[in-house]
């Protein structure tokens, strides 16, 4: 089928960006979005052009590199799934494609599509994780977990930093990320000393790292390829607001 | 080149411990005037990096992409073993050793297979102590299957995200540690060679992906966990951006490279739909229990898979291996694939897959049943094919998967360069001449968590450092190189993009160097690779500049290392003149096809030393000794 | 900021938020209520507004209460919407929404018009600066009229007879209307009650809600346009 593509151009960080369109006749229903930017890449390269910078690595839909907001929707139409994911039969012959970097102000653009999401692993850095030491633990049997909480837990801790919650939110908001991981580790007898530590800490990272509020537009819920639930965040509030309450350091 | 094992003295069972008390310690106060360079941020890496700063040593991380959390670990799906027996089927530290052992072929090396056993189960322990949400029963212990023909079930499992939740656990030990600035992160920063200072591994050079920045970074140890080389086929299971060069870089620099033939072909992958593939997709191996494989009887037979009647249908694996049938094992299988599509048999577009056919299971079992199983897989499938595997017959084809060979290493895990360990798939591993399934993720935290920290300590403490820094004559030579590489490939302005010489190598090592190897075959491998590479040198086309974020030249830097290293794989391939596990020889097999090994001449371990580009690398060998498990020949009749 | 430091936490400005919409929410129930009143006629009507006046300190309490409720709100909802457009810089050339509403989206808008709005009502209804004319009226009641109380009945009547008065009445509880359908479901999200068993009955809630309090506070200057207490 017949493609046509606008897409967002930037040298880097500093310079202006602009979209440029660019036609492939000969784009097979079998490829993916990403295999179909490889094609377009090496006709560049053939042309001595600079081929288009996108992340990227698995293309099994679990790495989370790979961004890219299609036609206005972050990981683009198909819901739960990743660009790498998008096969190009979910396209028509014909189609105009535009195609953007995730944005947000706390994911600056670095060159063409790629931005920077390291504001994530500073938010993971201030508390994301239990503070065990290796070979401190115990026999790994020795608190049984409901399996409605393990269960939900992993609800949870099946994101995979994307960002696509960021590029879809109206306020540029990480909330639904953060609230994915104060919740798992809430949700577990593990992470309960550390419980109000945690997401006080993290969600001070997320609002210095210039992320929005977030106003409750469900967008995150619905780009999320792993179809994280809004819930997460309404239960992190409580679990925040407890915190900010009870929280004797605080 | 010296092959010295350093395996503890006395029985297997007791050789970890003595070593680690007959090990020399770092006093705590010395700890942190050590500094270490870790690269790679997956499984070993991410865990290395994270202990080794519990333990008070200065650590520098590095990986290539954005985030420690994107390495290729991530995309594990079946499981992580471990000998706990929770479900009392039998299991043990011993059994757990024996089937690895057994399942690597008999080549590979008893004490670290044994330790490795040994420490799965505090690998569990640690993992449900970072939070990692393992699945569970409802009386909240945690769940186990059997996977990878394993007869007991001690595969610990989170949904089909076992090496994303692992992954991500080691993750936020590292992310603990860089918040407390124990490790200082370097991401978007690939190693293009290390630096090797009185014969010691000092330091390496990286390349920043974003700037273009050529730096150097001085330790006074340095631990590669870069992964493995599967991507030498071009097409695999493998992240797109997975590659040989750190590993290779080290080998140039006088690192013995090991087996680097023992590479994992797996059997349930969807086929190649077009040029344009870029990688391919594992479906869970568990399909085959109740799916059937078979392929046209007729050669070329065109027609859609339910217009062919049952007489003209070959289900060959039922017909060659009556008693395993579709669940012979991952080589049996992804041979008698190749073979029935050599014989001009195969579907799909290319010619290229057979059948995996659950209308026999779903009338059986009734679709619900099949829905519950395999749910999410047919959806994955369907998502990336179109069809719809409950009406129509998925079709698969073998791809490569898993590299065993790799970076020699001692007891130590130190190669045999002083001061340069190798950690998880990067080195030559406990997995002899083909992995079990569930047993990689178990050995890179093994190794990550706890093997190096101990190991480390005794290398810093019996050897003294003198002090140096990035300003050493050794790290500007390696920039200088360094640099000459990139303006050379940036100054040919060919005719052809890195990838279509990645493509065409892929070819000729899949052709020749995959799942079946010959003689004829694997001479013809050794004398088309140099000519790809010429070409590649004179030809290739890298647009862009190097002061800059350049994919291109990314490319380019990788494929480069992959041109030089297919040479070694296919010396190996030829040199190992039998069969065994992964690695098969055609000459070499049972009239079952199974493989054939020759004890005699092959109970050891293959390790290239460098010879210059284009000459042929010296052979040594370590020879395996087993003193608790007797040679068996596997059989699946 | 001081006292007023926790604003900092974007949390905690959407805790402020829907602390203070529950007690605007509150009133606007109340206050339908007592608006609907009008339709027992003067009697009913009058005895409530002169209630309301007679609860003197009370009545300055609780105006206290709603106008720090309010200034909350508002200056809150101003602070999150510049820290969120900042947090956006660039917008995408195509942008689609899947799951946000517009009135969602609008929340600002809608908001600082109902504002505006509320000004002029104020004045007009409480001080009595818009229609001074309609203001004066008083009512006679008690024993042979001995008693007089300020006849809002005939204020709200003569004053809704203008059509400009009622439609920019009309406009303004239409956009309440819009604000309250997504503010109700949005006010629980925020403060932790979201449950997927009952969630979705909360977000239906939140609409019907919405349109209920703007059909409701409508009906009375539609109907009095139509010439309810034509009889005056
Ligand atoms: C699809 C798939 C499914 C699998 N399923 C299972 C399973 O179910 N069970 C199981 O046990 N095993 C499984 N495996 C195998 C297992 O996942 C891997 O062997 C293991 O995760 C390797 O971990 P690692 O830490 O050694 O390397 P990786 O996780 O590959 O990490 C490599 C790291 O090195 C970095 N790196 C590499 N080169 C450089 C360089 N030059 N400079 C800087 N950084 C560099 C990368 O950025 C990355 O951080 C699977 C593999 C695949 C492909
Ligand atoms: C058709 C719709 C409405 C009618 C008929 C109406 C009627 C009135 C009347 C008669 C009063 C004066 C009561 C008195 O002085 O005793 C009043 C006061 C008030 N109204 Fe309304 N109102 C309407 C809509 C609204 C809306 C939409 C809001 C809020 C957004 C609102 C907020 C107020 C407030 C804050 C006061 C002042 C109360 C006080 O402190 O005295 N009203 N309204
Ligand atoms: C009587 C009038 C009003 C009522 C009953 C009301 C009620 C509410 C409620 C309940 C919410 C939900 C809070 C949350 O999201 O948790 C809300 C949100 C909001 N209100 Fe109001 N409000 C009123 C007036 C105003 C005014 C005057 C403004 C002025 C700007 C305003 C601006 C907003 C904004 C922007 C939001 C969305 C913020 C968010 O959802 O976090 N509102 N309102
Ligand atoms: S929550 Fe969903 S969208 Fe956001 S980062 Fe995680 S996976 Fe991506
Ligand atoms: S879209 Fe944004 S506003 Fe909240 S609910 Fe999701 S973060
Ligand atoms: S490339 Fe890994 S998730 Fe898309």
């Amino acid at each position: 089928m017949k493609i046509t593509l606008h897409i967002w151009r930037q040298k880097n960080a500093s310079a202006k960006g602009f979209i440029e369109t660019h036609k492939l006749d000969e784009v097979s229903e079998d490829m993916s979005f990403l295999e179909m930017l490889d094609v377009l890449n090496e006709k560049l390269i053939m042309e001595n052009k600079e081929p288009i910078a996108f992340d990227h690595d698995c293309r099994e839909g679990i790495c989370g590199a790979c961004s890219l907001t299609i036609n206005g929707m972050p990981h683009g139409p198909e819901a739960a799934t990743t660009t790498c994911q998008l096969h190009m039969r979910k396209f028509k012959d014909g189609d105009e494609i535009y195609v953007e970097p995730f944005r947000a102000k706390a994911f600056p653009v670095i060159k063409d599509l790629v931005v920077d999401r390291t504001a994530f692993d500073r938010i993971q850095q201030r508390g994301g994780f239990v503070d065990v030491r290796t070979g401190q633990a115990q026999d790994a049997n020795a608190i049984p977990i409901p399996k409605f909480n393990a269960d939900l837990a992993m609800d949870a801790a099946a994101c995979i930093g994307c960002g696509a919650c960021v590029a879809a939110c109206p306020n540029g908001a990480a909330m639904l990320f953060v609230a994915a991981k104060v919740n798992q580790f809430a949700l577990l007898p593990q992470g309960q000393p550390e419980r109000k530590k945690r997401v006080l800490a993290m969600v001070d990272q997320m609002d210095k790292e210039g992320f929005g509020a977030c106003t409750n537009h469900y967008e995150c819920e619905a780009a999320c390829p792993k179809a994280i639930s809004a819930k997460f965040i309404s239960k992190m509030n409580r679990e925040y607001l407890g915190a900010s309450l009870f929280d004797h350091k605080h | 080149m010296i092959l010295d094992s350093k395996i503890p003295s006395g029985p297997i069972q007791d050789k970890w411990d003595k070593h680690r008390f007959e090990m020399k310690l770092v006093n705590p106060a010395n700890k942190r005037k050590y500094k270490i360079l870790v690269v790679g941020t997956g499984l070993a890496g991410a865990s290395a990096a994270a202990t080794m700063s519990e333990l008070g040593y200065k650590v520098e991380a590095f990986t290539f992409h954005d985030s420690p959390r994107r390495a290729h670990s991530i995309a594990a799906q079946g499981g992580v073993n471990a000998a706990k027996n929770y479900p009392n089927d039998g299991d043990s530290i011993w059994r757990l050793f024996y089937d690895t052992v057994k399942g690597g072929d008999f080549r590979s090396r008893e004490a670290n297979v044994y330790r490795l056993a040994q420490v799965a189960n505090n690998i569990i322990d640690q993992c449900v102590a970072q939070g990692v949400p393992f699945a569970r029963e409802y009386g909240g212990l945690l769940a186990n299957r059997s996977f990878g023909g394993a007869q007991v079930s001690r595969t610990f499992y989170a949904r089909g995200q076992t090496g994303q939740q692992l992954l991500l656990g080691a993750y936020s030990a590292l992310s603990k540690e860089i918040g407390k600035g124990g490790v200082i992160m370097h991401n978007r920063k690939e190693m293009m060679d290390v630096v090797i200072i009185d014969g010691k591994a000092r330091g390496i050079v990286t390349r920043d992906l974003i700037t273009g920045k050529i730096e150097s970074h001085w330790g006074d140890a340095v631990c590669l966990a870069t992964g493995g080389y599967g991507n030498v086929f071009f097409l695999s299971t493998n992240a797109q951006t997975c590659n040989v060069t750190a590993a290779y870089r080290a080998y140039k620099k006088g690192a013995g490279f090991a087996n680097p033939c023992y590479t994992q072909i797996h059997p349930t992958c969807i086929p190649v739909s077009g040029d344009h593939q870029s990688k391919l997709t594992l479906m869970s191996e568990s399909l085959r229990n109740d799916g059937r494989i078979w392929v046209p009887k007729k050669k070329g037979d065109k027609r859609p898979p339910n217009q062919i009647p049952e007489n003209e249908r070959d289900y060959y694996l039922e017909r060659k291996y009556p008693s395993f049938g579709n669940l012979s094992p991952r080589d049996i299988s992804s041979r008698s694939a190749k073979e029935a599509c050599d014989d001009g048999r195969g579907v799909a577009a290319t010619g290229y897959g057979v059948y995996l056919d659950f209308a026999d299971a779903i009338k059986r079992l009734g679709k619900a049943a099949i829905e519950e199983r395999y749910g999410n897989l047919f959806e994955m499938y369907e998502r990336i094919t179109g069809d719809d595997p409950y009406t129509t017959p998925m079709m698969i084809y073998p791809a490569s998967h898993y590299t065993m060979g790799g970076l020699w290493v001692d007891y130590n895990l130190m190669s045999t360069i002083p001061g340069l360990h190798v950690l998880g798939e990067a080195n030559f591993s406990d997995h002899g001449a083909n992995r079990l399934g569930a047993s990689a993720l178990m050995q890179g935290l093994a190794d990550g968590y706890f093997v190096i920290p101990y190991t480390i300590g005794n290398y810093l403490a019996s050897n003294t450092f003198d002090k140096i820094d990035t300003s050493h004559p050794e790290f500007k030579k390696a920039e200088e190189e360094t640099h000459n590489k990139i303006n050379t490939l940036l100054g040919i302005k060919g005719k052809k993009t890195p990838t279509a010489f990645h493509k065409e190598l892929g070819k000729v090592m899949w052709e020749y160097v995959g799942m079946a190897r010959n003689e004829a075959g694997l001479k013809k491998a050794i004398e088309l690779i140099p000519q790809i590479r010429e070409e590649f040198w004179k030809n290739v086309n890298v647009t862009g500049e190097s002061a800059d974020l350049n994919i291109a030249l990314e490319k380019a830097c990788r494929v480069a290392d992959f041109l030089e290293f297919a040479e070694v794989m296919a010396w190996d391939a030829l040199e190992r003149d039998e069969s065994c596990g992964a690695h098969f020889r055609e000459e070499h097999q049972y009239p079952d096809g199974e493989a054939k090994r020759n004890d005699e001449k092959f109970t050891h371990v293959g390790v290239w030393e460098y010879q210059g580009v284009g000459n042929k690398p010296v052979r040594h060998q370590e020879d395996l000794n087993f003193e608790n498990v007797k040679l068996a020949v596997r059989s699946y009749k | 900021m001081g006292v007023l430091s926790f604003l900092k936490s974007t949390i905690l400005s959407k805790v402020v938020m829907a602390l203070t919409g529950l007690i605007l929410v509150l009133f606007i129930v109340g206050h339908t209520i007592g608006n609907l009143q009008i339709f027992l006629g003067a009697e009913v009507f009058n005895t409530y507004a002169a209630f309301l006046q007679g609860l003197g300190e009370l009545l300055w309490a609780i105006r206290g209460g709603l106008l720090i409720a309010l200034i909350l709100h508002v200056y809150t909802s101003i602070r999150l919407k510049l820290l969120n457009s900042g947090a956006k810089p660039q917008a995408y050339q195509v942008k689609r929404y899947i799951k946000s509403s517009f009135g969602g989206r609008t929340m600002i808008w809608t908001g600082l018009m109902i504002f505006a709005f509320l000004v002029y009502h104020i004045l007009h209804f409480t001080v009595g600066s818009v229609q001074p004319e309609h203001f004066h009226y008083v009512e006679n009641f008690g024993p042979n009229g001995m008693f007089e109380r300020h006849d809002v009945f005939k204020m709200v009547i003569l004053g809704f007879r203008d059509p400009l008065v009622s439609g920019f009445y009309v406009l303004g509880v239409v956009l309440l209307g819009f604000h309250l359908s997504h503010a109700v479901q949005s006010m629980f999200q925020t403060l932790g009650f979201n449950n997927p068993k009952y969630f979705g009955t909360i977000e239906k809630a939140s609409g019907i809600f919405g349109v209920a309090i703007a059909l409701a506070l409508i009906s009375i200057p539609v109907s009095i346009f139509l010439g309810f207490g034509g009889n005056l």
